[in-house]
């Protein structure tokens, strides 16, 4: 009765967590783009783009998806055997316990008729699927604790995850095992099943139960006069009454050999009813696990396959806008926190010198995640978002490499551009206020304002302060050709918008504070196009990311007033005001 | 720096990305050589993509040469020790069939004129001899021979192309000659365009076609349109042929300053291209030092921290000379780095240059380099070839002045031919 009640109740809290869970995926807006889209225009789009899909030849890739990177998980094999090995083991060993174990009245008894949870081969097939689940559940934390920070952050919901799945298999092996060694249920059944009026029949039913299936009596040496006859009528009324449901419990080959551990505090365990409370426990870590799972980054089983599915269908290119914003939200739910991003994330280990854990894209994503939902955040959590968002060079390697499929790059772009409508990060937003020429006619009159710092993040003699590094330049434009920024660049007329070559040169005659506001030092993609191709072989991309990590240190430094009471005359205006942001 | 071993053994290791370098990696592909690379980005870069053979001779004379075979014959006499002189005809014209055999295969067709030079245009407004040029130019060296009315057509924010200055520089040899300046497609609010972001946008129909638009009001009774070349990295000659159908009357390329888009056309071509023929390529590194090992030589190659040990069994040299680095000069004089061969050179630096600056008959030191044998070995002091399996070709090599003769890309690709064929010889002896 209580269970019942229990059950129902999760499992409405499950319904109606998924129901608020998918609704958000429509709901929640990141970037600028978000704002022209009701909820209800984005479940429109996302229904239309599923239309060609079904009925198009993309069903094929989709059924690939589904079989490759859903159901074999190839993205994480790919990566990681180790990882994958761990992540199978859990999600198949869970699945199967779920449809053999947890739903074995509706789904294994329908489909083996003569099913018994204590007859073989489900008996050894539950300790298997649990056994999987164990291992997987192990090698995941040993993973955890391996690495540890800063190559993998471990947050309370990863521990969660994790300690739930070991309470729910821990306590099901040890409720077998507690029940194998129970007097009092071996009674409960004996009196339902064989009800026998004779003292003997019933004594050797015992022997034979504690001799070949663990049962642990209050009274073992009641059996040891004429052992062996005993033993053999044991055996009959046992053939006669058990046998149908019962094999030997040696085939649980995890519980039974717990039991004989558990054999020595048996009589304890037996008058205490352990067994009772372990399937309190069990089944109640079940229910628990069910509520919470939208809630918790179980609802990546969930968010996960939907997102690598879409990934399949939708071409990159002809994605709806719409489609664009909601695939945005579903990737905050398909994360699972696995780190890969992180782990082979190109300014990662400006994290060592930079402790801002928004830099690491597997926790950026957590604080997007914090920011959407609260509807923002406090302006210290916001400052780290965007310097982390910054510091990115968005290389593209967390997006191809994400198990998950997740379209991290568009998450990073569209979460940046966000937070510069509301004036973060400030160093790069005042920068904007200006053109390139105004900054350098300003840097060029009051470089004192400038805050003077060495950089204890660059080596003593940095490559911009070092002539040999490009001095071999002669101005051949090869690296402003290849650059796909100057491409870009809108280049109103009037503005002095300095390529890379020209800042060569003014590192030559040695004007390099005059770099430090223009737009290619700040938009450099690190694309290394210019460096690839550099006839002299001048590290040009290094050079332009350096100047930018001075440009940033100086800008976000800069005092809003002189000492002498007047306002820092390099300061144009106040971050989001009159000219705004441009990103 | 970070030393990593190459276990393998390369039966050749060209130094060198300049057009000798990458001709001599054709010509080691075409023969099973599986040679490896090595090199910086730059060199071919800063070809103009004319394929010069011999166009002057005598330099004081400023002859100009309607056969460059009649005239390579000439210098044969002349200059007996002028690289091209050390080879016969069937050989330099073989080299050059194969290494334009390869480029029409990569893309990037080159046209020839009965094995006449042709006269081209230069970024400049001058007019040179040339043997070879791409498609994408050849309806200029038409429009130039005939004198008809043309177009030259430039775009704001370009400074590496001036229709005007060109015009001007042709007046009197050209009259039909017009120049209009439009804005490109894209870029009408950009005070400063470059020529390869146009190429690359030119690869696209839209851009095509708006600059097509652009163009053809201008054309009026013009015969043919000339234009820097931008129409893109990649097959330009198609792209230029679907152009001229749309403005209506032929269109051709004129290069810009380098480095320019047919330079980065002959990089990518040779650069991808080479490489599924069996070239390991090295490509942004260069040769740190190298010294004989047991029969061959062991390379230290560099680039990006990393440090390479290479093995070789011969190398080719063709490391070009002073903006390259194949030859250093100071105080003192000219030294070649690697291996510190002799440089034939004038015996003091007062003597490097005439006291004109514009001296017809060039500057001694112009004609400075590396002597070699018949075989394109370097020589020592002694006069002995240095090593018995390195090689040398291209500018590097002494007794040429490939600018004012107009033979640097036959000089390249004829003697980066004779030093493969000597090296493949020398290895099946």
């Amino acid at each position: 009765m209580f269970f019942d009640v229990v059950l129902k109740l999760s499992l409405g809290i499950f319904l109606l967590g998924t129901f608020l869970q998918v609704r958000r995926w429509f709901r929640v807006r990141i970037g600028p783009d978000a704002a022209a889209f009701s909820g209800w225009q984005r479940v429109g789009a996302a229904l239309r783009g599923m239309v060609p899909v079904v009925f198009g030849r993309r069903v094929f890739s989709l059924l690939r998806a589904l079989i490759f990177d859903v159901l074999l998980q190839t993205r994480t094999l790919r990566r990681d055997v180790r990882r994958w090995i761990a992540h199978i083991l859990v999600f198949y060993g869970f699945l199967l316990l779920l449809v053999m174990h947890a739903l074995d009245r509706t789904v294994t008894a329908s489909l083996f008729p003569g099913y018994e949870p204590t007859l073989n081969p489900f008996l050894w097939l539950r300790n298997l699927f649990g056994f999987m689940v164990l291992v997987g559940v192990g090698l995941a934390a040993y993973r955890r604790i391996r690495l540890g920070r800063p190559a993998l952050f471990t947050r309370p919901s990863d521990r969660t995850a994790l300690v739930l799945l070991a309470v729910i298999v821990l306590s099901g092996f040890l409720l077998e095992a507690a029940k194998i060694v129970s007097w009092p249920v071996f009674h409960e059944m004996a009196d339902e099943y064989a009800p026998m009026a004779d003292e003997e029949e019933v004594r050797s039913l015992q022997a034979y139960w504690a001799a070949h299936f663990g049962v642990v009596f209050p009274d073992p040496e009641a059996f040891s006069a004429d052992a062996e006859k005993t033993l053999e009528q044991g055996g009959e009324v046992h053939e006669s009454s058990c046998a149908s449901c019962h094999d030997r419990p040696v085939s649980a080959f995890l519980s039974f050999p717990l039991s004989r551990l558990l054999a020595p505090v048996a009589p304890f365990l037996n008058r205490a009813r352990a067994d009772r409370w372990l399937l309190f426990v069990h089944y109640l870590s079940c229910l628990i696990a069910l509520a919470l799972l939208p809630f918790t980054k179980f609802f990546h089983l969930a968010a996960t396959p939907v997102g690598l599915l879409s990934r399949a269908a939708l071409n990159p290119v002809t994605v709806l806008p719409a489609n664009r914003v909601t695939r945005r939200a579903l990737a905050l739910d398909a994360c699972t926190h696995c780190g890969d991003c992180t782990l082979h994330c190109s300014v990662a280990p400006v994290y060592r010198r930079i402790p801002n854990p928004d830099i690491l894209p597997s926790e950026k994503l957590y604080s997007i995640r914090e920011m959407v939902r609260g509807g923002s955040l406090a302006p210290g959590s916001m400052r780290a978002l965007a310097e982390g968002g910054s510091i990115c060079t968005r290389c593209y390697r967390c997006t191809t490499i994400c198990p998950s499929g997740i379209y991290l790059q568009d998450l990073w772009i569209a979460s940046s551009a966000g937070l510069a409508l509301k004036g973060f990060p400030e160093p790069r937003v005042r920068v904007k206020q200006a053109s390139t020429a105004e900054w350098a006619e300003r840097i060029r009159y009051h470089t004192d304002a400038f805050p003077v710092h060495r950089n204890p993040s660059l080596p003593p003699r940095a490559l911009s302060d070092r002539s040999e590094t490009f001095e071999a330049c002669i101005q051949c434009q090869t690296c402003t050709n290849m650059c796909p920024v100057v491409a870009w660049s809108p280049d109103p007329p009037g503005d002095v918008a300095i390529t890379p070559q020209q800042i060569m040169n003014l590192l030559r005659i040695g004007l390099k504070e005059l770099t430090l506001g223009s737009p290619m030092v700040w938009d450099c993609v690190t694309c290394y196009l210019c460096q690839e191709h550099c006839p002299e072989g001048i590290p040009v991309t290094d050079i332009l990311y350096e100047l930018r990590n001075l440009a940033y240190e100086k800008f976000r430094d800069l005092p809003e007033e002189d000492p002498d009471g007047t306002e820092n005359p390099l300061l144009p205006g106040r971050p989001g005001s009159a000219k705004g942001a441009v990103v | 720096m970070k030393t990593t071993t190459d276990p393998k053994e390369y039966p050749l290791v060209i130094v060198g990305t300049g057009l000798a370098g990458m001709a001599a990696a054709l010509f080691a592909a075409n023969r099973g050589i599986a040679a490896a690379q090595v090199g910086g980005a730059g060199g071919i870069l800063f070809a103009s993509g004319f394929m010069d053979l011999m166009g002057v001779h005598p330099v004081e004379r400023g002859r100009r040469l309607e056969d460059p075979w009649a005239g390579i014959d000439e210098v044969r006499r002349d200059i007996p020790e002028h690289p091209l002189a050390r080879m016969e005809n069937g050989d330099i014209r073989q080299a050059l069939e194969e290494v334009l055999v390869f480029l029409e295969a990569g893309g990037l067709p080159y046209v020839r004129f009965q094995e006449k030079n042709a006269e081209v245009i230069t970024p400049l407004g001058t007019v040179k001899p040339t043997y070879a040029v791409p498609r994408s130019m050849e309806a200029g060296v038409v429009a130039l021979r005939e004198g008809r009315p043309c177009l030259l057509v430039d775009f704001l924010g370009l400074k590496e192309f001036n229709a005007r200055l060109i015009a001007s520089a042709l007046e009197d040899r050209w009259p039909g000659l017009r120049w209009a300046r439009i804005s490109f497609p894209g870029s009408e609010r950009m005070s400063r365009v470059f020529t390869r972001h146009m190429a690359k946008a030119l690869e696209l129909r839209e851009p095509q076609e708006q600059l097509a638009e652009k163009v053809r009001p201008l054309v009026r009774d013009a015969e043919a349109v000339g234009m820097p070349a931008v129409f893109g990295i990649g097959r330009a000659h198609e792209i230029v042929s679907r152009f001229q159908q749309a403005v209506g009357v032929p269109v051709f390329e004129i290069p810009t300053l380098p480095a320019s888009v047919p330079g980065f056309r002959l990089r990518v071509t040779f650069s991808s291209h080479l490489q599924g023929r069996g070239i390991r390529p090295f490509y942004q590194t260069k040769v740190l030092q190298v010294r004989e090992e047991g029969d061959g030589f062991l390379l230290s190659i560099g680039g990006a921290g990393v440090e390479r040990l290479v093995r070789a069994r011969g190398i080719l040299l063709a490391t070009g000379r002073f903006f390259s680095q194949g030859l250093m000069a100071d105080r003192k004089g000219i030294r070649e780095p690697l291996f510190d061969l002799p440089v034939r050179q004038p015996a003091s630096r007062t003597l490097w240059h005439s006291r004109d600056l514009m001296d017809r008959r060039g500057h001694p030191v112009n004609r400075a380099g590396l002597e070699v044998d018949d075989r394109f070995r370097p020589l020592d002091r002694a006069g002995k070839p240095a090593f018995r399996r390195l090689f040398a070709a291209g500018s590097i090599l002494a007794h040429q002045d490939w600018i004012r003769m107009k033979c640097g890309s036959g000089l390249a690709i004829a003697t980066a031919y004779a030093a493969v064929k000597a090296f493949s010889e020398e290895a099946g002896s």
